[in-house]
């Protein structure tokens, strides 16, 4: 049906737009969002949200606007806007025409148990959340999310893509009144692939095994970082991955194509493969989604590449449709037992660029950190700040677990990294 | 206008104990200049209504861009059917909300130069120079100039009877500078944040001047020296280095609703908790931050709030102690208050109105000082201009931060720039070792328009401000 309403808007756009080249990018985004704290429900809101965004070029002169309406008086609107900045701008350098038809993927994103979950079922998984924080004398805070999203992308030169989407979320964490706090949380596409007594009993354990933090001082620590750490982490490779800023060294990716930074035990992929997995179909400059080796055992393989970028350079442009880090088979006892002592970290927590250059962040740990000794988790510790450089932790990689899908669209293993930097402790 | 009481009579119809509906049309215009290409230039528009009701102790809430009748009370009925659901989930009788009472009222941001009627041409060519200018310097090798304009038309009403129209402005134009040699690769920005103006606001800023001075000392900085090992020296931070450093460490930490523990999930929670009111030493005794919602360029002035309550200007932390938070309607009542400081806002008209950081700045300090003067009385320091990276945890209380020009400070003189300096701190050391703040006439504001925060996620605006300051024995020096 969404389908349907974007093809007439679509058409509608077309026969108003005098423009040399368009881009119409359109969405129905319909979400339900409850939020609870301190085990009470404290916002809860639903709703459905349009997007509809209009790029034009007159020659090189482009031009765009955006509105969150499907009404052909503002439709109409909408063309003029894009058009009479487009007339009125200086034309771009980098200019490239929209896209021609592709051959999209097929991905299947949408779930029909997600579309049907009804807002009463969310707070069921709420109310089962809440219950157990309040047998454990703790209080839980998060949200669980449900959004079903229609995608719709269109070009004057013949690119045509609709993508549907569905995803259920729930984030919670659990805290004492003390010290202990521990955090759970997971996208899915099927709310029927999500077990809630399974995330509370990970929620239960995580929470349990935290005792008052002793305090350890900052320095070299062997960790083992669990896959919501791993993401946070490593996710910051994507924002230093620009091509561009490589080549005119911006960033630590200056000539480093065909080189070993990582080490043989880091991979970085997107893939369209994977059966578990999301992917988005096409990009929004109209670009087909492929797979993607961005990073294999080490070796940095292909980089961010924009459109008129790799229009310039001669290379095929892309974009990120999901992303997997690779994993293997150790479980979190073996870590344990292949290095004497170290750190298990659940979550970071506020990471920045330090320098973009030397590919190094700072961030600090969250939602539960456990010292252990001898293959066994002795106690927990104050959080720490961590300052490290992204490569020289991949390349200390010592054992890989297994990918976890801990989003629709992503999944990383847990990791065992020998020598990870923290520059300073906190209070708690 | 009849939206507006429709919603209201169909939500108290259905037993709704407070409704209030904004309808909100915000526009923005963004014009992105990568190097010498025009990479977006747009027009953007997002416009439609949100329905709070309070039903049994409980918030429901609801949006919609269709503008009927019919769909308005649709959307009621939603808000309505959601509250109900929440109410299952309480504590005790659930949520109240602190006094207030009902206003009819209007509030614009004063502008000269609609921005968004000054010719394209005009903003484009000033962009196009300012960004060839950075790229006449051959070590400059990328070049980056956003300028972002937003117009936030907004009508609040609620069952108190209040009837607002809001009509607010902000222009913000951000310049940035990469230059690169075979080792290094360093950025230096021009970035005063948001303002609450209109085009007039840039034509005062002289941009081509200040694109000269950030290509010059991106180049310095290239060539700089690291800091070295970490050591405890004293930081003179400039205003618009302490902009970001108060909103992190002073702005977070006093949202009542973090107090609280509501954003325990997400944005973290805060330790300037309940019991340290108007006893907890934040700062030292020079050390005064206000509140302000009534500043006429701020960002966060909008007449009134997205709670129909006032904007007002009250002590967070006065003479160093912590005096007050930052409340709403809905939280305020947690620590006995019994009105709200007006803090509650939210993004687009979709978006649950969420505690806010209000605008809040430092007091100048009221000897006459100015930053020269500070230089000539340090001995062994670093001076820190702009922002840099940031990190702070989840409680508010270890921070690391850098920033976008260093000059080391040596027997009262600045003696050399230095490159990557990071300082660590934490609360309450860093506000108690503010020992000196310059005087009003070095009292500069500084607007931040992305404060993330809230699930889904928000991005809200305030405005903060500060006169150069000095503070003793930090930990400095480089990173890893
Ligand atoms: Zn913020």
């Amino acid at each position: 049906m969404t389908d349907k309403q974007f093809q007439k808007a679509a058409k509608f756009i077309e026969n108003n737009c005098s423009a040399d080249d368009f881009s119409l990018f359109m969405y129905r985004s319909d979400e339900t969002a409850t939020r609870y704290a301190q085990n009470m429900i404290t916002q809860n809101m639903t709703g459905v949200k349009y997007g509809v965004r209009l790029n034009v070029a007159y020659g090189t002169q482009t031009g765009s606007a955006r509105i969150n309406s499907l009404d052909e008086c503002e439709l109409k609107k909408m063309v003029e806007t894009a058009q009479n900045i487009a007339k009125l701008n200086k034309p771009d350098p980098e200019f490239v025409p929209s896209t021609s038809k592709a051959k999209i993927p097929k991905t299947d994103n949408l779930s029909e148990n997600t579309v049907k979950f009804s807002m009463k079922e969310m707070v069921d998984v709420i109310k089962k959340t809440v219950d157990n924080a309040e047998k454990k004398k703790a209080f839980v805070s998060g949200i669980v999310t449900k959004r079903v999203t229609d995608s719709y992308l269109k070009n004057k030169n013949g690119f045509e893509g609709f993508d549907s989407s569905s995803e259920f979320e729930n984030s919670m964490t659990m805290a004492d009144n003390k010290t202990r706090e521990a955090k759970v949380e997971r996208s899915v596409k099927d709310v029927n692939d999500y077990s809630i007594k399974k995330e509370i009993d990970q929620l239960n354990s995580r929470f349990d095994a935290l005792t008052e933090p002793k305090k350890i001082e900052a320095g070299q620590y062997n960790v083992i970082l669990r896959p919501q750490a791993v993401i946070n982490f490593f996710s910051f490779l994507l924002y230093f991955f620009d091509r561009k800023n490589a080549d005119y060294g911006v960033s630590a990716f200056h000539n480093s194509i065909g080189k070993n930074m990582f080490g043989k035990n880091f991979s970085l992929i997107s893939s369209l493969d994977e059966k578990d997995l999301t992917a988005s179909a096409f990009s929004g400059d109209g670009l087909a989604a492929r797979n993607i080796d961005w990073i294999k055992n080490g070796v940095v393989k292909e980089l961010f590449t924009n459109r008129s970028y790799a229009h310039k350079i001669k290379a095929e442009p892309n974009f990120i449709p999901n992303v997997i880090i690779r994993g293997g088979n150790a479980t979190e006892e073996e870590m344990m037992k292949k290095v004497k002592n170290g750190l298990i970290i659940n979550n970071f927590w506020y990471i920045r660029t330090v320098s973009m250059r030397k590919n190094e962040v700072t961030g600090l740990t969250r939602d539960g950190i456990y010292y252990f000794e001898n293959g066994k988790i002795k106690h927990s510790v104050n959080n720490l700040r961590f300052n490290e450089v992204l490569h020289d932790a991949a390349k200390n990689i010592l054992l890989l677990g297994k990918e976890d899908n801990i989003a629709a669209g992503t999944k990383v293993p847990t990791m065992l990294i020998k020598d990870f930097t923290f520059a300073d402790t906190t209070s708690f | 206008m009849d939206h507006l009481s429709t919603a209201l009579n169909h939500a108290q119809s259905m037993g709704a104990e407070y409704a209030d509906i904004r309808i909100q049309k915000t526009t923005r215009e963004t014009i992105f200049l990568m190097d010498l290409s025009l990479k977006n230039t747009s027009r953007n528009v997002e416009h439609g209504y949100g329905i709070r009701v309070m039903k049994n102790g409980a918030w429901g809430f609801a949006h919609s861009n269709i503008f009927s009748n019919d769909e308005v009370k649709k959307t009621v009925e939603k808000a309505v059917k959601v509250a109900e659901l929440s109410a299952k989930i309480k504590k005790g009788k659930g949520l109240t909300l602190a006094h207030e009472r009902g206003y009819i009222d209007s509030y614009s941001t004063k502008i000269q130069i609609d921005p968004f009627k000054v010719p394209l041409s005009e903003k484009v060519d000033l962009m196009l120079e300012v960004n060839k200018t950075l790229l006449n310097y051959s070590k400059i090798k990328r070049a980056f100039f956003m300028l972002d304009m937003l117009n936030d038309d907004k009508y609040f009403a609620s069952t108190l009877g209040s009837v607002i129209h809001s009509n607010t402005y902000y222009i913000n134009p951000m310049i940035s500078a990469t230059a690169v040699n075979d080792k290094d690769s360093q950025t230096r920005s021009f970035d005063e944040g948001g303002y609450g103006a209109g085009w007039e606001h840039v034509l005062k800023m002289n941009l081509v001047q200040k694109a000269v001075q950030i290509a010059e000392e991106a180049i310095i900085k290239l060539e700089a020296d690291e800091p070295g090992e970490i050591r405890r020296r004293d930081l003179i931070l400039d205003p618009n280095h302490l902009g970001l450093t108060m909103h992190e460490s002073v702005g977070h930490p006093t949202e009542l609703d973090r107090v609280l523990k509501w954003e325990a999930d997400y944005a973290g929670v805060s330790f300037a908790t309940p019991e340290k009111l108007k006893k907890y030493r934040y700062g030292s005794e020079i050390v005064n931050f206000v509140g302000d919602n009534t500043l006429s360029f701020g960002l966060a002035t909008a007449g009134y709030d997205d709670d129909g309550v006032p904007g007002q200007k009250w002590y967070i932390i006065k003479d160093g102690i912590l005096n007050e938070y930052g409340t709403t309607r809905d939280t305020a009542p947690f620590i006995g208050e019994n009105m709200s400081r007006g803090c509650n806002r939210a993004t687009y008209y979709y978006d649950f109105p969420i505690n806010r950081i209000p605008n809040l700045y430092l007091e100048p300090g009221k000897k006459l000082l100015s930053p020269q003067e500070l230089i000539a009385d340090t001995e062994d320091g670093i001076y820190i201009e702009g922002r840099g990276s940031f990190s702070i945890d989840q409680h508010r209380v270890n921070f690391q931060f850098g920033g976008d020009m260093f000059w080391e400070i040596k027997n009262g003189k600045k003696v050399r720039p230095l490159k990557d300096v990071l300082y660590k701190s934490c609360n309450p050391e860093f506000w108690n070792s503010c020992d000196a703040i310059c005087d009003a006439r070095y009292w500069k504001d500084f607007g931040v328009t992305n404060c993330g925060k809230g699930q889904p996620p928000q991005t809200a605006r305030m405005t903060h401000g500060a006169a150069t300051a000095r503070f003793k024995k930090i930990r400095v020096g480089g990173s890893k």
